[in-house]
């Protein structure tokens, strides 16, 4: 993976003043998404050049051996790919109604169901989850606005680990 | 699978057991994943295991009974193996297929074993052909056919059906003059039960004693056995104290036993760890085969304990595919050992549940006694599985030895929170029939109102 570092500095001086939640860039074997907004301070910790830059595969492994999320019952090291972990405080948490692998585009090489910042309605697909073959289509459940996205794609999910935070629109 | 991926096994149990498992594994130097169901994220083997994943919700259907999410966990974190202890998807044939179809190492025999010997009548089969004293009986698919047999076999007699197992539908029969309408129900009830109306008809033996013999085979044509174990002591066939070895034997018999132990494992060249069990007519010194249990059993300490062998630990190394390391002459019975079952389960009101929080938990530290159990100080037990909460194990030179040190450890255990058997427990160590050791597998029922007359 080689990224040419000036060039990232320059993407990062010019987002510094653009107006933006979510900024996608890809380029060869090469996806940088940045994130800002309502995505929660860990994710876009000062320490690193570019906030929240998040280089991840996007297509589903097989079902083989895949990285898993620390959960609380989990005591090894945290995530390293910049995924924020925990739910956005205030918001709704769409949760793994079971155990299995997670996918966040209907098929590989497909955009994903949904971004940061899109509405979504109960009956919304949000994500997949694979559980021995068999793929189950997870429904938001709430009316509002993802806000952040828990899970990576093709990483074992466990049941009841969050995978979005919705801001509900109809909080009053 | 690469023969480079190092051995990692997901144990898929709770409770003591899963502890148990892991300790075997932690002490074989190898990694272990539990799975888990959402309300035991905290249990004690949750925070023992190497990685926890939450299968499903708490309710056991969702959870610890789900092939799919159990295998899928299981290879996607990457094991090699899968131990599934006792209970639960321990015997289920749907979970070692599963296993094999995804180059997961079930820990227990081979699918086709499971199947044979889940079933009443292939297993009695394979207990024939090995020579092994089955029950005088057999299937039956008319009223009239049943009538006819059990006039040669002699009443009583009991009805059960043939297929599926737990006691369903199993009638107890005195006389000729009931048998059909007795037949008749357990039929349409096999039928709605399991779509197999056959019937079972076949000798009650009314003063029996459980015992069963502790097997092991590798996948090298070797087997052996680990002597015997006597869990006469029951309450509806749910066992509450069991021993190595069983002291109601003769030398002679207990050769006998040993024997159609090792012939019935050689029958099908079992592999893995398993008991086979009997029942035992004192009176008339004669054997009869009951089951076999191929997988490792609640009651596994005692045999530990007088053989000094790790049985879990010979489990894992079997299903990895190494020989014995043990031949039948390196086993011996030294002394004697007793297993009490405490559970959440009340003794003043008829063995009923009592789940709750553990106010006070403190074992007394004795020599002699081994203690396994996931309870803790302060673990809220929940209502959702077995009412299991700790095996109490003594060793002692003798049988009254190891009894005495049993009233010691009950004397001295602080428990408070959930009502439990243990009062039933110090009272059963006090019986003269226990004492004496002659107890069949229908006493305690028997018993129990008379053993807690006194709420004390």
């Amino acid at each position: 993976m080689d990224i040419d570092l000036a060039e990232l500095a320059s993407l990062v001086a010019l987002l510094k003043e653009a107006d933006f939640t979510e900024f996608r860039y890809d380029k060869g074997e090469t996806h940088i998404v940045v994130r800002r907004g309502a995505v929660e301070a860990e994710a876009v910790r000062p320490s690193s050049a570019a906030p929240a830059a998040h280089i991840a595969p996007t297509t589903p492994a097989p079902l083989a051996a895949q990285p898993i999320a620390p959960g609380d019952t989990q005591k090894s090291k945290p995530s390293a790919s910049g995924i924020a972990r925990n739910p956005v405080p205030g918001a709704k948490v769409i949760t793994a109604p079971m155990l299995g692998t997670f996918y966040g585009a209907p098929k590989p090489g497909e955009p994903p169901f949904v971004h940061i910042g899109d509405a979504v309605g109960p009956d919304s697909v949000v994500c997949i989850v694979e559980v021995m073959k068999l793929m189950n289509s997870v429904s938001a459940e709430v009316s509002g606005t993802i806000v952040a996205i828990h899970a990576e794609n093709g990483e074992l999910v466990e049941f009841g680990q969050p995978l979005f935070s919705v801001q509900e629109s109809s909080a009053s | 699978m690469t023969a480079a991926k190092p051995r990692k096994v997901f144990v898929a149990n709770r409770g003591e057991i899963a502890l148990r498992i892991i300790e075997a594994c932690d002490r074989l130097g190898i990694d272990t994943v539990l799975g888990v169901s959402a309300f035991d994220k905290n249990s004690l083997p949750a925070r023992r295991a190497g990685q926890t994943v939450v299968l499903g919700p708490s309710h056991a259907s969702e959870s610890y009974l789900n092939v799919d999410a159990v295998v899928h966990a299981a290879v996607a974190t990457g094991c090699t193996a899968l131990h599934p202890g006792y209970g639960f998807l321990s015997e289920r044939v749907s979970l070692a297929q599963a296993c094999a179809d995804n180059d997961l190492i079930f820990i227990g025999p081979q699918p086709e074993h499971l199947d044979i010997l889940g079933d009443k009548l292939s297993a009695r089969r394979v207990a024939q052909a090995a020579g092994v004293p089955v029950s005088p009986g057999g299937p039956t698919t008319s009223g009239e056919e049943a009538l006819a047999l059990a006039g040669q076999i002699g009443y009583p007699v009991l009805v059960k059906a043939a297929f599926g197992g737990g006691g369903r539908g199993m009638k107890l029969v005195h006389d000729a003059k009931d048998l059909v309408a007795a037949w008749e129900l357990a039929a349409s009830e096999a039928q709605a039960a399991f779509g197999d109306g056959t019937v079972f008809v076949e000798r009650f033996v009314a003063d029996a004693k459980h015992v069963e013999v502790q097997i092991l085979g590798d996948r090298h044509g070797n087997h052996i056995h680990l002597a015997e174990r006597e869990c006469s002591v029951q309450y509806r066939y749910q066992k509450m104290l069991e021993e190595a070895p069983c002291t109601a034997l003769e030398e002679s018999a207990r050769h006998t036993l040993h024997g159609y132990a090792l012939s019935l494992a050689r029958q099908i060249n079992y592999v893995s760890l398993g008991t086979i069990e009997f029942l035992y007519d004192v009176q008339r010194n004669a054997w009869c085969f009951l089951e076999v249990n191929p997988r490792v059993q609640v009651e596994h300490p005692v045999t530990e304990s007088v053989t000094g062998v790790d049985l879990v630990r010979e489990q894992i190394l079997v299903a990895f595919g190494e020989p014995l390391s043990l031949r039948q002459e390196d086993i011996r019975v030294d002394g004697h050992a007793i297993e009490l079952r405490l559970t959440a389960q009340d003794a003043h009101r008829g063995l009923a549940p009592s789940p709750g929080t553990l106010t006070r938990w403190r074992p007394a530290p004795l020599g002699g006694i081994r203690l396994d159990t996931h309870l803790y100080e302060n673990y809220r037990f929940p209502p959702h599985y077995d009412a299991l909460m700790a095996k109490i194990i003594a060793w002692g030179p003798d049988r009254a030895a190891a009894l005495q040190r049993l009233e010691q450890a009950l004397e001295r255990l602080e428990i408070e929170g959930p009502r439990t058997n243990l009062p039933l427990l110090q009272r059963l160590l006090k019986t003269p029939e226990v004492v004496k050791n002659n107890v069949t597998t229908r006493w305690l029922e028997d018993a129990l109102p008379r053993l807690m007359e006194d709420p004390r």
